[in-house]
């Protein structure tokens, strides 16, 4: 039951979730290719953050399978889940960097800890990962120092700094503004073709999303609505991914407060 | 809750003693970090604390002695009391308030941040990486924190009985040591030990497990600030009824 075809990278297997009542993962299930990019796209709250915590291991599916690398993970033991990690590279929404690291040590931690390179050898991995997001001569600031968008872009170069197989990224271009956010689509681009890397890219851009995926899944209460490659997504009549592609306020997308919702709300007594 | 705190302490010990075996070495640099954040930092409070302690029990200890006439007790009654329980004791109040609630406040600011889940993503253990650093801390700078306050704990009573109570400065010296045994001095060291290692694990349970946000922060720094004073006090009374009956 757990053979899979060692093309993919990644696969997901009818993943389930509930926090307490709420389901925030229903039977998502979705695979990713080597060397491809996969774009899960989805509103606010939809549980795309969810989803990938569930892929690293950080949190345990109520039901279904997880395979990296036709490993499954969902079983796995502490000890196990280590050995999984060392192959996949992780950009968190926040960033998440160590604030009381440098931003140079920060990029220098999994590098050091994994291994026993030299402290020289590793600030030379530090300085080649940092220019690849721009962002080179920053290494002695400390994270609060330096803006959103260039935590962020810490957090990309601090990702990649193992050259992992695959790579996970929670709105990488959140917060960058146009020509960094065609640096960074540009550098996965680059990443995947070059490197052979695969990557899960949470996005709400849509060019974004589009100019660098080759396949997309779009996530809506916690279910995969949509899949396919950016053409069939784009040519997808699903009123739902239509709405979310345009950026339309008018849609079948439930408004979370509607004018009379927000009046009812605030005349109730509790 | 008592069993994960369970598990994170035997991990942690764990990890702790494994340089000694063979195993990775400590990170000498984080630990110094947190020797100096932990122990240096927390120096002139101890400090205080103890010589305002060191002046009460000697004035108080006088008050009942005169009406005995055997002022020259107070010498022995303040180097007992202090090296036995009054210097671990006061020292562990202190450290608990300005370092044990700092390493919970911090860890769970780290967590709330995601950092917690980064490091484990990147392979790193967190147990290692921040627990280990900080507990050792612990368990090092809770019995020099508390040799300094009993030194001063003991000067302060000298002072106060020279210049107030007019007891022979050479006398109260000789009492006092005529009144300490060897086992004294070690019981109040070893229970600044085990203190060092409640508070360290403690500080950092309740910091690894915060969730939700700012506000999970505050609570979980006035949880572990109250179940280190218990737990610490718990040790106390559990020691002293060991040493007593040994
Ligand atoms: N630890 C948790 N406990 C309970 N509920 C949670 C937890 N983490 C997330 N949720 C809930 O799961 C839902 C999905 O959250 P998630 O962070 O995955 O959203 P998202 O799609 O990443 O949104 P965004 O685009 O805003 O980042 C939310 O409604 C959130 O309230
Ligand atoms: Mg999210």
């Amino acid at each position: 039951m757990s053979e899979t075809n060692d093309d993919y990278i990644l696969e997901v297997r009818n993943l389930c979730r509930k926090f307490g009542s709420r389901k925030i993962l229903t039977d998502v299930s979705f695979k990713l290719k080597r060397g491809e990019i996969l774009i899960i796209m989805g509103g606010s709250g939809c549980g795309k953050s969810t989803l990938l915590r569930h892929i690293i291991g950080s949190l345990k599916p109520d039901s279904g399978e997880i395979f990296i690398g036709g490993q499954e993970i969902t079983k796995l033991d502490d000890r196990g889940m280590a050995k999984v990690r060392k192959r996949f590279g992780m950009l968190f929404q926040t960033g998440a960097l160590f604030n009381s690291l440098t931003v140079g040590d920060n990029v220098a931690l999994p590098i050091l800890e994994s291994s026993d390179v030299s402290s020289s050898i590793a600030e030379l991995v530090v300085k080649l990962k940092l220019e690849l997001v721009g962002l080179t001569g920053f290494e002695h600031l400390k994270p609060a120092e330096i803006s959103g968008g260039m935590k962020k872009r810490v957090g990309l170069a601090r990702a990649l700094a193992l050259d992992p197989e695959l790579l996970f990224c929670d709105e990488p271009t959140a917060g960058l503004d146009p020509v960094m956010t065609s640096v960074i689509d540009t550098l996965t681009v680059d990443l995947t073709k070059k490197l052979g890397l695969s990557a899960v890219v949470v996005t709400h851009d849509m060019t974004s999303a589009f100019r660098i995926g080759t396949q997309m899944i779009m996530l809506f209460e916690g279910r995969v609505i949509a899949q396919g490659t950016p053409e069939e997504i784009r040519n997808n009549p699903d009123p739902i991914l239509r709405q979310f592609i345009n950026g339309d306020a008018d849609g079948p997308i439930p408004l979370k407060l509607s004018k009379d919702d927000y009046l009812k709300r605030l005349m109730q007594v509790e | 809750m008592l069993f994960a705190y369970a598990q994170l302490s035997l991990r942690a010990f764990a990890a702790l003693f494994a340089p000694l075996f063979g195993g990775k070495r400590w990170r000498l640099s984080a630990l110094f970090t947190q020797m100096v954040n932990i122990g240096v930092a927390s120096m002139p409070t101890v400090a205080m604390a103890n010589f305002l302690l060191g002046i009460v029990l000697a004035i108080q200890g006088a008050g009942q002695f005169q009406k005995l006439g055997a002022t020259d007790l107070v010498a022995s009654l303040v180097a007992f009391s202090i090296l036995r329980e009054i210097g671990p004791l006061i020292t562990a109040v202190i450290v608990i308030g300005r370092s044990g609630s700092s390493i919970t406040a911090e860890l769970g600011t780290m967590k709330v941040a995601e950092e917690i889940e980064a490091l484990n993503v990147m392979g790193i253990d967190p147990v290692k990486f921040l627990v280990v650093p900080r507990l050792l801390a612990m368990i090092i700078m809770m019995p020099v924190l508390t040799v300094l306050g009993e030194g001063v704990g003991l000067f302060a009573g000298w002072l106060i009985s020279v210049t107030s109570l007019h007891l022979n400065p050479i006398f109260y010296v000789t009492n006092s040591i005529a009144a300490v045994e060897q086992k004294d001095l070690f019981t109040g060291l070893l229970k600044a030990l085990v203190f060092g290692g409640v508070v360290g694990t403690v500080g950092c349970f309740y910091g690894i497990q915060v969730e939700g946000g700012a506000e999970g922060v505050g609570k979980a720094t006035t949880k572990s600030v109250v179940t280190s004073l218990t737990s610490m006090l718990a040790a106390d009374a559990l020691l002293t009824t060991l040493i007593y009956f040994t």
